[in-house]
């Protein structure tokens, strides 16, 4: 398992450096074989730099994405591992048994392995865990997916047999988010009781937080002694400290504009690797003008993606064309569903009965890159007889008035978790897209037995959408990660904000 | 900070004199009247390109097809932004935004202060005593705090800024015409006319304003400067006008990033900036010179 | 003397207890809810109702004032709507910064405006006096930020000699670190804060040269040095110490943008940061410790006047500013 990883890892670094087209200087593939590992790499400080603080410690008390970031796969593991490129992996699982009824689960946990207050992990400790996610007070993101666990038990201390209510193919996969905490800790807003190969140093509010390797770690070692994340509220300010080598690596830039200092500097390593945060158009479908098809074609073939892709990101980013991106196992090339073409946009307007345009207020987030494509969005579909009014709100209007309240034309929006089309087979989701053929796929997806039915229904589903424009998908975030060219072993695509830090070597 | 500060380097505690160029009458008289000269042609220069910027700018603001960054040179004389867009025409949109926060602030900040130092200024004994505390502590709180909480409370918007801007100012301007107010009514010639029976508002009329008007144009005028400075900072910090309004604030932050690739972004905004608020201090200073030749003092 | 510190005392608990409940209402009174901040997108009604519940914003005003005063008479600040954590021991923290910061660029402007303002009234006639004060009128035209950007660019990005930002993991465990990491800030903030400084400065020592009692001792005989010294520094002292009492506060206050440009963990960018998160509890604390600040600096410098100058002593001297 560890050799293919490896290998995966290399391709997506050449992979990264073939879609960055200015890049040329670095030799991709050389780079593993080029930096040797010296002896002394294993007593390493490795600085991370990131825009993402957490909140608190607490993944199930609101502790964002910063804690995800900086603890999943660092701290705390899940039974099963997500790893960088998708795949699901056992973890602190050693094996599971689906029953034949599909509704049954039995895990059978790893052995020896210790908490860092030095307790050993139990059945006992999976099921508070897993309670936690799902209990009342509960603010874990993930909390729905657990709706269909209807009991667990615990006949041993190395066994969990979780019931479910129904059918749940991606309940594996959902395990991989459910961090196992040692049933008796306390304090886990500032403090931590995982299993993972690092523990919890210091944390010092607005600024730092480090991690520590764990001696008792049961499985292999992290590969260096300290990781430090340096926390900023400005992308400036991250560049500058990895200019003047105040940290090492910075976990996903936000913005081109800086990269030009580092992707022509031997010192650095810009790498391109696969995101899952999609920027959305997204129509509320169930009013007029949007509530047909036909408008929101035009709309998204008026649109030209690729222009604004460039403005925004320079030649870094992809064009998708569904909700779904490649990482996903369903994913497929829709960005010709909708094609940008003006007279095709025109054609089709004056096809839904609006042959001289229409007008629509566009609910945009005051922070970037909102505004900024607002604008953009704007002057194209002026060219098509549309006229855009841009109403500026932050991101706490946009979560009443268009999250909740529903009360919008269109908005724009980031989504930011992979798998996450499934929210189209949800008619009560903020957009309003209700296709009950979509509904079912969507359901049955998630009861089907094999990944490979789930896979085909899920295709259905994103053809559905993109034929209906349920939303204009208008481009995937690109994951650019900066390091220093010493150190080796980063994740590249930092799936769900995730960033495994254990790998990391420095020369 | 500093330049946020309510009660920064303008003389609102010391109405009669401070900060000034106050040498010996007959050299400074000449270079007194150089100091207006050059005030006005620094701060008209930028209302010259804010007017202008109405009718006419080199590209649309929205246009974004010149490409990113592209160096100085026709057709895009001082280049472009990261978007595409043509610098120059943002610097005079800048010019246009900057004035609009500082007078927007100073009219604002005016109407309310004068209004609420001409009450404390007649006031008496406790009522002094409280407004007196109050207007110390609101200036106790510099201006850009208060914006942020405006902003908080509103949204992030040149009005937002303006209003923020404008209430600092005017505890700054109330205390000011409190204490000029006061000075006015302590001189004998009221007494005078309040015993052949003027009515206050034609005493306010007639004596305090005329009496008080130079001082506060001069102050007012500093303030002005202090305000551009202001709006600037919220820019900066993101709670200025939003985006894709161009602010030199916001310019200034936006260019930090290509700071070593694209220097003109990051130093441009800034030198206008900086032209505009020592013209308006300097037209400042000669208004006071103007005002009040003899320059008594009061300590 | 006593009777005036019992004022002045009375004075500052009143403005801080005033000052408080004003923030109180005005954070209340503004529109969105804090609990949209906690959640993220997917969140059901239970998941919303709970998040209010928890901070208590779905309880009435009056009955959320009377929890926030009975916290306030036992020195607790309240805990965090975001992090769920106590707000007093992080705004301890991030004192740690802010402080040090203050009084260093504090101390810098004063060392550099003294002379310099002194030296630019009192050489006026020499080609240097008009120069610094250009340069003074110059300074207080720019802006902080600015300063900030072009100092980075030049010391830490071009010369690679001072770092961009940051503050070391472990405060001031290695003063020389701490030092270095506020080299740049403090030298932004000296330097505008100076600018204006100079002119205060200036304007007190023309005020003190032109006055009669200092011809008066000249033409007595008295040499310039003297007078100076026995009279002149005294009186010119008076409204420059008010200045610098409200310069002080004003920079402790207003640091939050020197702390963004610097990426410093200060009480400036926790302020900003819980303001965007509509964090009551933390901007409160934070105002409420700042102002008890800026309170106590104005008590200082008050106090300092008096001694200074004994014409003041007897009245409340705020009207001698």
């Amino acid at each position: 398992m560890n050799r293919k990883t490896t290998s995966l890892f290399g391709a997506a670094i050449a992979l990264g450096l073939a879609l960055t087209a200015c890049g040329g200087t670095d030799d991709g593939t050389g780079t593993k074989s080029t930096s040797p590992a010296s002896a002394s790499s294993t007593d390493a400080t490795i600085g991370i730099g990131s825009l993402y603080e957490p909140q608190n410690l607490d993944n199930t008390a609101g502790g964002g994405q910063g804690v995800t970031e900086a603890f999943n796969g660092n701290v705390y593991e899940g039974l099963f591992r997500l790893t960088d490129d998708g795949k699901v992996e056992n973890l602190l699982a050693k094996d599971y048994k689906v029953g034949s009824d599909g509704l049954t689960y039995t895990f059978t946990l790893q052995d020896g392995v210790k908490f860092h207050s030095g307790e050993p992990l139990t059945s006992a400790d999976v099921k508070y865990s897993i309670e936690k996610v799902t209990a009342d007070g509960s603010q874990s993101a993930r909390k729905s997916s657990f709706a269909v666990i209807k009991k667990i038990e615990t006949p041993d201390d190395h066994t969990v047999t979780v019931t479910l209510s129904s059918k749940s193919i991606s309940f594996v996969y959902n395990l991989s988010y459910i961090w196992i905490i040692n049933d008796q800790a306390k304090d886990l807003a500032t403090s931590e009781d995982g299993t993972g190969p690092y523990k919890l140093g210091t944390w010092k509010r607005g600024d730092s937080l480090s991690l520590d390797r764990f001696p008792g770690y049961w499985g292999t070692a992290a590969a260096n002694k300290q990781v430090v994340f340096h926390y900023f509220t400005d992308a400036t300010a991250l560049n500058n400290a990895l200019l003047t080598n105040a940290v090492d690596v910075v976990t996903s830039e936000q913005s081109p504009d800086a990269l030009a200092q580092f992707s022509g500097n031997d010192a650095y390593k810009v790498t391109n690797g696969h995101s899952t945060t999609k920027l959305l158009l997204a129509f509320n479908d169930r009013k007029a003008p949007f509530d047909k098809p036909l408008v929101r074609k035009a709309v998204t073939s008026a649109i030209d993606n690729k222009k604004l892709l460039n403005s925004i990101w320079g030649e870094y980013g992809t064009l998708i064309g569904s909700m779904v991106p490649p990482t996903d196992p369903w994913y497929e090339d829709l960005t010709k569903v909708n094609p940008y073409d003006v007279n095709l946009a025109k054609k089709q307007l004056a096809d839904a009965g609006y042959p001289s345009g229409f007008s629509f207020t566009l609910d945009t987030p005051n922070y970037d890159p909102h505004p900024t494509a607002a604008t953009f969005i704007k002057s194209e579909l002026a060219k098509v007889g549309i006229t855009v009014k841009i109403n500026v709100i932050t991101a706490d209007e946009w979560y009443t008035k268009v999250y909740k309240n529903r009360d919008f034309a269109a908005t724009m929006q980031e989504h930011v978790n992979d798998r996450d089309v499934v929210w189209y087979g949800n008619p009560d989701f903020y957009w309003g897209y209700d296709n009950p053929q979509v509904t079912a796929w969507v359901k049955q997806a998630e009861e089907s037995d094999t990944a490979e039915a789930q896979t085909e229904l899920l295709k259905k589903v994103n053809q559905r959408i993109a034929a209906d424009a349920a939303s204009d998908w208008l481009y995937l975030y690109p994951q650019i990660v900066v390091a220093s060219s010493k150190l080796s072993g980063y994740p590249l695509n930092g799936l769900n904000s995730q960033f495994y830090a254990y790998g990391i070597k420095k020369a | 900070m500093t330049h946020a500060n309510p009660a920064g380097p303008s003389d609102t505690a010391d109405p009669g004199g401070a900060p000034h160029s106050g040498g010996a009458a007959p050299a400074g008289r000449r270079r007194r009247s150089a100091t207006l000269v050059t005030g006005c042609v620094l701060a008209g220069t930028i209302v010259a390109v804010a007017v202008i910027s109405l009718f006419w700018v080199p590209f649309s603001p929205e246009d974004t097809s010149g490409g990113r960054l592209a160096p100085p040179g026709p057709p895009h004389l001082l280049g472009t932004d990261k978007l595409g867009r043509d610098l120059l025409t943002q610097l005079m949109i800048g010019a246009r935004v900057a004035l609009t926060a500082g007078l927007g602030s100073v009219a604002l900040g005016g109407l309310l202060g004068v209004v609420a130092g001409l009450l404390a200024g007649f006031a008496t004994r406790w009522l002094d005593d409280t407004i007196s505390a109050l207007l110390d502590i609101l200036i106790a709180f510099p201006t850009l705090l208060l914006a942020m909480l405006v902003v908080a409370a509103r949204e992030a918007s040149l009005g937002s800024a303006i209003l923020a801007i404008g209430l600092a100012m005017s505890a700054i301007v109330a205390r000011l015409t409190r204490v000029l107010v006061k000075r006015v009514l302590a001189q004998d010639f009221i007494t005078a006319s309040r015993t052949s029976g003027t009515s206050w508002p034609r005493v306010v009329a007639e004596h305090v304003l005329p009496n008080i008007w130079p001082t506060l144009l001069v102050n007012l005028a500093l303030q002005l400067g202090l305000a551009v400075l202001a709006e600037a900072s919220l820019s900066y910090l993101g709670l200025g006008a939003p985006p894709p309004n161009a602010s030199w604030g916001r310019m200034l932050q936006e260019a930090q990033a290509t700071v070593l690739t694209a220097p003109l972004g990051a130093i441009a905004p800034g030198v206008l900036l900086v032209v505009l608020v020592v013209g308006v201090n300097l037209v400042a200073d000669g208004l006071r010179d103007v005002a009040d030749p003899t320059r008594r003092r009061t300590r | 003397m006593t009777t005036y510190l019992l004022r002045r005392m009375a004075f500052l608990v009143v403005s801080l207890l005033l000052a408080s409940t004003v923030l109180f209402l005005l954070l209340r009174l503004l529109p969105g809810d804090p609990a949209n901040s906690l959640l993220s997108v997917g969140a059901s009604p239970e998941q919303i109702a709970a998040a209010r519940h928890r901070i208590g914003s779905d309880r009435p005003l009056p009955e959320q004032f009377v929890t926030w005063l009975g916290q306030m008479a036992t020195f607790d600040l309240g805990t965090s709507f975001i992090s769920t954590l106590p707000v007093g021991p992080e705004i301890a923290s991030r004192l740690v910064v802010t402080v040090p910061l203050t009084l260093l660029a504090f101390l810098l402007a004063v060392v550099v405006a003294v002379p310099v303002g002194f030296v630019a009234a009192h050489r006026s006639n020499r080609w240097y006096g008009p120069l610094l004060t250009g340069v003074s009128q110059l300074g207080i035209a720019v802006p902080v930020f600015w300063v900030g950007m072009l100092l980075i660019t030049a010391f830490a990005l071009y010369f690679q000699i001072l770092p961009a930002g940051g503050f070391p993991q472990d405060d001031w465990a290695n003063p020389a670190d701490a030092l270095t990491s506020l080299a740049l800030p403090v030298v932004t903030i000296a330097l505008v804060m100076s600018a204006s400084l100079i002119r205060y400065v200036r304007s007190a020592t023309v005020d003190v040269l032109d006055s009669d009692y200092l011809r008066t001792f000249r033409a007595l005989g008295s040499s310039f040095t003297r007078a100076m010294w026995s009279h002149g520094l005294r009186n010119a002292a008076v409204p420059v110490v008010s200045i610098l009492g409200i310069e002080l506060a004003t920079t402790f206050l207003g640091a939050v943008v020197v702390e963004s440009v610097f990426a410093l963990p200060g009480l400036g960018s926790m302020l900003a940061k819980a303001i965007a998160q509509h964090d009551y509890p933390v901007v409160q604390g934070v105002l409420f410790v700042s102002t008890f600040g800026v309170l106590v600096i104005g008590f200082v410098a008050d106090l300092v006047q008096r001694l200074i100058d004994p014409r003041l002593r007897g009245t409340l001297s705020r009207s001698a500013r």
